[in-house]
Order: C-alpha cells, then sequence, then structure tokens
C-alpha cells in the first residue's frame, strides 16, 4: 500500500514534465543508464546495491518527508508549500539540482539544507534549537525525510547549479581551492581519494572526481547508506570526509561547507542526478 | 603562519547594505572582492566553516590541522597536478632533512603488532568521534591504500607492497629506503599523496619499526 502511494508519485511527476532528457527518471533507471554510458569500477561496484535500488529505503523516508512537506507545523502552524527553493514558492521539480544557488532573500548562497532550515525558522516559526531544525542525522530526522522528499523530485534531472550570481561564482571557486588544499596530521585534500579514476580504498572503489558519470553518482546525497542503515545527507558526507582527513568538525551552517557543495555539483555538471541514491 | 590578509581584503572590500523587501538583511563582507585562496582562508578561519577550539590527541586544537605548512601550500595545486620542478626539489630536500633515526638503527619490530597497526586506521580523527589514544594503539592504516598481505583486501591508491621484503631483501639500503618512505615520503616522492608517518609524529618510532617488521620478516604473511 505504502508502495503504491511511493510509485505514484513519480507517474504524477512524469506525466506532468515534457518529455526531454530533463524529465523526472527513476532513480535505478538513472544509475543504469550512467553504467551504460562508459564503463566505470565505481559505478558498477555493488551487484546488491543496483539490485536493491527500487526498494531502497529512502523511498520510504521520502514519503514520511511528502507527508512533512504539506503538513501546517511549527508555531505558525504552516506548512513548507510557501518556501522558495529557488524556482518559485513550492516549486520542487528540479529544484534540487540547481542547488546550491544565490537567493535573494537572505543575500546568500544556499544549499537544500541550509534553505530548509531558514524556510524553518522564517516561514514556520521554529526556533533555530528545535530538533526539528537542529537534528540533521538520521532516517527519522526531519532533515533527512524533508530532504529525501525534496531531491527526489529532481531525479534524473541534470545537474545544474546557476553561476550567474558573482557571489555563485566565488562560492565555486572558493571550494575548488578547498577540494585541493592540503592540511593536516595526514597531509589529505578531497583530491588525496578522488583525484584518479579507478582506485580503492580497501575495497571500495572510489568516484573520480574528474568522471562526471562517477561524479553525479558520487554527489547524488540523499541516498540510503547501507553500512550505517540510515540515508545521509550531503552534509553528512562532507563531515564524514573530514573526519577521515583528521580534520576538524565542519560547521553544516557555514559557507565552507556550501563553497565545498558549489564546486562539487558544479563538477557533475550535465550528468544525471541519482535520488534518492543507495550508497554503501 | 596563516595571515589576516583574508580578513583586510573582506573589510577593505565591505559591501553596501543589502536591501532585501525593502528591510536590511545584513552587511556583507564582499565575498566576490576577494581571490579564490583568499575567501577559502576566510570561510575556513574567519567564518565559522569548522571548529577550529577542539583540542587534539597530538596537543593544541583543530586549528592546526587545517593551517598549512610549506609542503601542504607547496603541494596544494588546483586540478590536481605536480608544482614545477624547482618547488618539487625543495620539498624534496625539506622532506629529507625532516628524516630522523632511532637510536641504535633501523630495527625491525614484531611483524604481528605490525600486522594489526598496518590494518587499523585508528587515530587523530577528532570532530564528531575523536580517537582515544588511551584505548587504543594508533594504527598506520596502510591497507587503505596499499596491497599488503593477500589474507586481506589493500586499496590501490599506492602501489602494491605484496611480498616487499621477500622480494627486496633486507639490506641496510633497503631498510633505510622503507624506513624513509614510512617516515616522510617527499624525500622520494616530493608532493605524494601519503602522509608523513615519522615526520608529523602520526607513528611512533616503535610502531614504525612494527610496521616495518611486517614488510620485511620472513614468517610476516606478507612474504608468504
Amino acid at each position: 500500500m505504502l508502495k503504491k502511494a511511493l510509485l505514484a508519485l513519480p507517474v504524477a511527476l512524469a506525466v506532468g514534465a515534457s518529455a526531454n532528457a530533463d524529465s523526472w527518471k527513476a532513480p535505478e533507471d538513472v544509475l543504469q543508464g550512467l553504467i551504460d554510458s562508459i564503463d566505470s569500477m565505481y559505478l558498477t561496484q555493488s551487484e546488491m546495491n543496483i539490485m536493491m535500488m527500487p526498494d531502497n529505503p529512502a523511498l520510504w523516508v521520502a514519503d514520511d518527508g511528502r507527508e512533512l512537506f504539506h503538513t501546517p507545523r511549527g508555531p505558525n502552524n504552516v506548512s513548507l508549500e510557501a518556501c522558495d527553493f529557488g524556482k518559485g514558492p513550492g516549486v520542487l521539480e528540479g529544484a534540487y539540482v540547481e542547488l546550491p544557488r544565490y537567493f535573494e532573500d537572505t543575500g546568500r548562497v544556499m544549499d537544500l539544507e541550509n534553505r530548509l532550515v531558514h524556510c524553518m525558522i522564517t516561514i514556520q516559526g521554529f526556533e533555530p534549537d528545535d530538533p526539528a531544525v537542529r537534528q540533521r542525522h538520521g532516517s527519522g530526522s526531519d532533515h533527512m525525510q524533508l530532504q529525501t522528499y525534496i531531491a527526489m523530485q529532481s531525479s534524473g534531472m541534470a545537474w545544474n547549479p546557476p553561476m550567474e550570481h558573482p557571489l555563485e561564482v566565488a562560492m565555486r571557486d572558493a571550494g575548488e581551492v578547498m577540494f585541493y588544499r592540503r592540511s593536516g596530521i595526514a597531509d589529505f585534500n578531497c583530491n588525496t581519494c578522488h583525484g584518479e579514476a579507478g582506485k580503492q580504498i580497501r575495497a571500495s572503489v572510489l568516484p573520480h572526481k574528474g568522471t562526471a558519470e562517477e561524479w553525479s553518482k558520487a554527489i547524488s546525497w540523499p541516498a540510503f547508506r547501507v553500512g550505517h542503515d540510515h540515508v545521509r545527507s550531503s552534509q553528512h558526507r562532507i563531515r564524514g570526509c573530514y573526519w577521515q582527513m583528521r580534520g576538524p568538525l565542519i560547521n553544516p551552517n557555514s559557507d565552507a561547507s556550501i563553497a565545498l557543495m558549489s564546486y562539487w555539483t558544479d563538477a557533475a555538471r550535465g550528468q544525471p542526478a541519482i535520488l534518492p541514491d543507495m550508497k554503501r | 603562519m596563516f595571515k589576516k590578509t583574508p580578513v583586510a581584503a573582506g573589510i577593505a572590500a565591505f559591501a553596501s547594505i543589502m536591501i532585501a523587501g525593502g528591510v536590511a538583511v545584513a552587511d556583507k563582507i564582499d565575498y566576490t572582492a576577494m581571490t579564490p585562496q583568499e575567501l577559502a582562508e576566510y570561510l575556513i578561519f574567519e567564518a565559522g566553516g569548522f571548529n577550529l577550539d577542539q583540542e587534539v590527541q597530538e596537543g593544541g586544537t583543530a586549528m592546526q590541522r587545517m593551517v598549512q605548512d610549506d609542503m601542504h601550500k607547496a603541494c596544494s595545486v588546483i586540478g590536481g597536478g605536480k608544482p614545477d620542478q624547482a618547488t618539487l626539489n625543495e620539498v624534496r630536500t625539506a622532506a629529507a632533512e625532516s628524516i630522523t633515526y632511532p637510536e641504535g638503527g633501523i630495527q625491525l619490530g614484531d611483524w604481528q603488532r605490525g600486522r594489526d597497526l598496518a590494518w587499523s586506521g585508528f587515530g587523530f580523527r577528532i570532530g564528531h568521534n575523536p580517537d582515544n589514544h588511551d584505548a587504543r594503539p594508533v594504527g598506520g592504516n596502510c591497507y587503505n591504500c596499499h596491497q599488503l598481505a593477500t589474507d586481506r583486501t589493500g586499496g590501490t591508491v599506492g602501489p602494491s607492497l605484496t611480498g616487499y621484503g621477500k622480494t627486496r631483501g633486507t639490506s641496510d639500503a633497503i631498510l633505510k629506503y622503507a624506513y624513509d618512505m614510512i617516515y616522510n615520503p617527499h624525500a622520494y616522492f616530493p608532493c605524494t599523496n601519503m602522509p608523513r608517518f615519522g615526520s608529523s609524529g602520526f607513528l611512533t618510532q616503535e610502531a614504525i619499526a612494527d610496521i616495518m617488521a611486517y614488510m620485511f620478516d620472513p614468517e610476516s604473511p606478507v612474504n608468504q
């Protein structure tokens, strides 16, 4: 029954969208398309995950997110339908693949998580320390449910973060510097692991930043992480990378985290997003 | 040390008050007036990008995990390439000069302990889940990037070291080379991805000796 409800969503979207390459596509079909387009050890490394994609537990998390999104909540008792993710209030289709982007109302380039925080506070009236706003991780968190639901509306669409506002360019370029910036007791940067195709950390094949088809999957968050048994966000991935690199805790509300995301999204430009994805 | 120039640049380029819907929302430091390098430094050190106050295992705070030394600066090349030859030579020379040897010369330790250390990724992680060095020894995490004994799966970021001692023997020269490579690999491969396990204080002399035993001991699974 739940599954039927879930499946109805993509169909409704697909019917509404024009029949171009940028219309909604089921995440498992997007992944298969990428696998068919390129020889990649990274894309094909987990046969089990590929098989499980149609039953991705993240789909249920997205369904919870739909409920949350459209239900009046918070001190102001309103839904998030008035929230503008860049394509107009309440417009979710294709919004996520165009994030991070500059928002005039805040004067800031924002990723999905920070935009969501902004709307929960300014529209719904939540306090910044309310658990709904503060709790960012875990499939049971409002954030993961909402982010998964919102992001899912962009599955199959090409990553296309706007580079029209000078701040969007500045943030991407600073993110690029951060990506290649070595530091710390272990001397790592992002490029240590993502600078060459087909390399492995232990048994895991790493995604190569310079291979856009691989990178598109790599940045396709939210994704269900099988090893964690939770849906995880882009911010969670960045936190984990800095932890592995022996770096400090990144602040999820920071422009540093958004700059990295601007750069990594730009690096996947033109490739279709897999939303939600499934990862090891 | 990190200089305050990014802030100065930002303040010099102070933007006008931004108006949105008739309401002044913020006095903004103008990111677009900074170079990408200045902005990155500003976001890391001045704009609350990271928790830099956390205490770290080597003493001091997380700030020093983000401050770049000369090697970091020389080897952080946009696009991932290498710097020019003169810079590489400087990195190589500085690395060679950083290497110190144990009293009594390079020794092989206990390969069984070395096996655990070569496998273990524990140590120096901070942030949301800091490693407590009192609880477990710090590992070298060698398997992350190298294949060693074939009973476990290693990574391919670095070259395979399977059969290392068996194929190379245990001459003083090869022991010194292996020691140097663990201690500071930039002495041979400037701007390599590999950490400077000795120079950085990541591994103790004892741990290096144990890991070297794992690489060289004829009994070690690496050489079977």
